[in-house]
């Protein structure tokens, strides 16, 4: 529930036998703000739209942390210091999801909510405020950037450009950890942040924007936290949401570089298509164990699709989960990735935009291989677009390119549940020979049964594909 | 066709498959297309050859290209990891 009220807010008595957890938020009228003594505020709300988009906001809360209830009535007119602005109220069956989704209702409001915010200050002066747009501070930033403005090919001049520039970052993750910290501390004048995740455990050793105390927070609050307690003058734009089609174009097109921090091959492949099609810079690595490669794609340079033409299904090479990462890689490619930004903003060096990096962290061995334009490439070039040949999306499409199959599951003997369908069992970890004839194999998550696909393949076997998304794209699917 | 010797270098998911980084072997491919498709059957590398890319001495090359008697080439997949 989500209200607005002209009267004096109290919090209200709740009760709820499943819920152990209650969290009671009331934000208050502060004496001061910005180093201005503040007397009064005056809170505007565009009633209709607030309304409707906190409620949006409140059943998002919900869903995400799953909360037993959450209500919020924010207080419109004038306040006097000390008075009650908002109360956030959240119940859930365990108190760090209260918390958390508590929080999480906070920093979105701010956003998200059209309610406005006039601060009356004591020296007769008043004025609209923000949501979070950092004042200017030009000593600060002089102070901050001293040391690099003495290189050469810095300068003030290049602290200028800096300022100006818009910098994307897709993912706050592993490689995010290495790179917002050195684009911020720079004076990157906006950094945009996407990332719908929230922080786990299993994050920490890599993603060191995050503590502990963050775990089960929005990824992008705590980075852009992580941001602006660095530097204050950065302005920190948060996207709490994943890069989809619908959205790719709109983000690339507001911002002057991209940076790929994703964890996944159909993100980057995306992404490289949105830089393409709005002509901006994409700096894009990816990690694997110990090592990690590096590459930067420029408006009119050799794309990410020239060297990988055919699209690879996204688990034919596993995930950071399966694989497991060493968290000092993508902290340095990540790192790498800030030093490309900065030499195309600053234009300084030579960019990878006709090279890739491969990085060993075991030996400390570098390689960059030169790589050209490709004429197949599906995306810059007039190749067709094709899909990795050892993979089909759903049980139609098998049945469409196959005609009469056997589903072959390739898990192992201790995996539940069994599938309901007709199918033989041959766990992976023992597998020998497959039946003949056209084969669906199936697994838990897709990674082992395209294993099995792949190898087919190589052997000369087109008869054999693998379902993505493993045994719950089995789910549907009714045998004919 | 004539046998050539190559050192190849694995590069991340190709890498753990193979189990080791680098060998020197012997090849009786001609292109480097054929020879791809070599090590993912002879190694189980499992991965569909159309998704590996080789470079040979330093720069990335199509699959047409002739192998070279003494070259350096190294595999590389997709890399997903962020």
């Amino acid at each position: 529930m989500f209200q607005l009220s002209h009267e004096p807010l109290i919090p209200w008595p709740v009760a709820s036998d499943s819920a152990g957890g209650f969290v009671t938020f009331e934000g208050k009228v502060r004496n001061h703000a910005n180093l201005r003594q503040v007397l009064r505020l005056e809170y505007e709300a565009y009633d209709d739209l607030a309304i409707s988009e906190g409620e949006k906001l409140v059943a998002e809360a919900v869903e995400r942390y799953r909360l037993e209830s959450a209500t919020v009535v924010h207080r419109v007119g004038l306040l006097e210091v000390g008075e009650t602005a908002v109360i956030i109220q959240t119940a859930a069956a365990h108190r760090r999801e209260a918390f958390a989704g508590c929080e999480w209702i906070l920093d979105q409001l701010k956003h998200r909510v059209p309610i406005w915010k006039k601060e009356y200050y004591a020296d007769g002066d008043s004025g609209w405020v923000g949501a979070d747009a950092p004042g200017p501070n030009p000593e600060l930033e002089a102070q901050l950037t001293q040391r690099q403005r003495r290189l050469a090919e810095i300068g003030d001049d290049g602290q200028v450009r800096l300022k100006a520039a818009r910098v994307l970052v897709v993912g706050t993750g592993g490689l995010a950890a290495g790179c917002l910290p050195y684009l911020a501390a720079a004076g990157v004048g906006q950094l945009g942040l996407i990332d719908d995740d929230l922080v786990d455990l299993s994050n920490l050793h890599r993603q060191i924007l995050f503590t502990v105390e963050d775990v089960g927070r929005l990824k992008v609050e705590r980075a852009a936290q992580f941001v602006n307690r660095l530097n204050p003058t950065v302005e920190v734009h948060r996207h709490a949401e994943r890069l989809t089609e619908v959205n790719a174009d709109r983000f690339v097109a507001s911002y002057d570089w991209i940076v790929d921090g994703s964890d996944n091959l159909p993100t980057k492949f995306l992404l490289n298509e949105a830089c393409r099609r709005h002509g901006k810079p994409l700096v894009t690595a990816s990690v694997h164990g110990f090592e990690g490669q590096l590459l930067t794609v420029q408006p009119d340079g050799p794309c990410l699709r020239c060297l990988f033409p055919t699209a690879p299904a996204s688990r034919c090479v596993g995930t950071c989960a399966e694989n497991g990462i060493l968290g000092v890689v993508p902290g340095i490619l990540g790192m790498l990735q800030a030093n490309e930004v900065l030499k195309g903003i600053l234009g300084y060096g030579e960019l990878l935009s006709h090279r890739t990096l491969l990085l060993d962290l075991r030996s400390g061995e570098t390689m960059s291989l030169s790589r050209t334009a490709n004429p197949g490439c599906p995306v810059c070039g007039g190749g067709t677009d094709i899909s990795d040949p050892c993979e089909v999306a759903s049980m139609s499409e098998a049945h469409a390119r196959l005609g009469v199959f056997i589903v072959v599951d390739v898990r192992e003997p201790d995996e539940e549940p069994t599938i309901s369908c007709d199918h033989v069992r041959l766990p992976f970890s023992t597998l020998d020979d497959l039946p003949e004839g056209n084969l669906v194999v199936v697994c838990e998550t897709g990674t082992r049964s395209l294993r099995v696909a792949a190898r087919c393949l190589a052997g000369g076997r087109t008869n054999v594909v693998s379902l993505r998304g493993g045994v719950a794209s089995l789910a549907e699917y009714e045998p004919r | 066709m004539s046998a050539k010797n190559v050192t190849v270098r694995y590069f991340a998911v190709l890498r753990d498959r193979r189990g080791l980084g680098e060998e020197t072997l012997s090849t009786e491919s001609d292109t480097v297309g054929d020879f791809i498709r070599e090590l993912v059957v002879r190694y189980r590398l499992d991965l569909a050859p159309a998704l590996i890319r080789a470079a040979q001495d330093g720069s990335f090359v199509d699959d047409s290209t002739p192998i070279r008697d003494g070259a350096q080439i190294v595999l590389v997949p997709p890399v997903a990891g962020g």
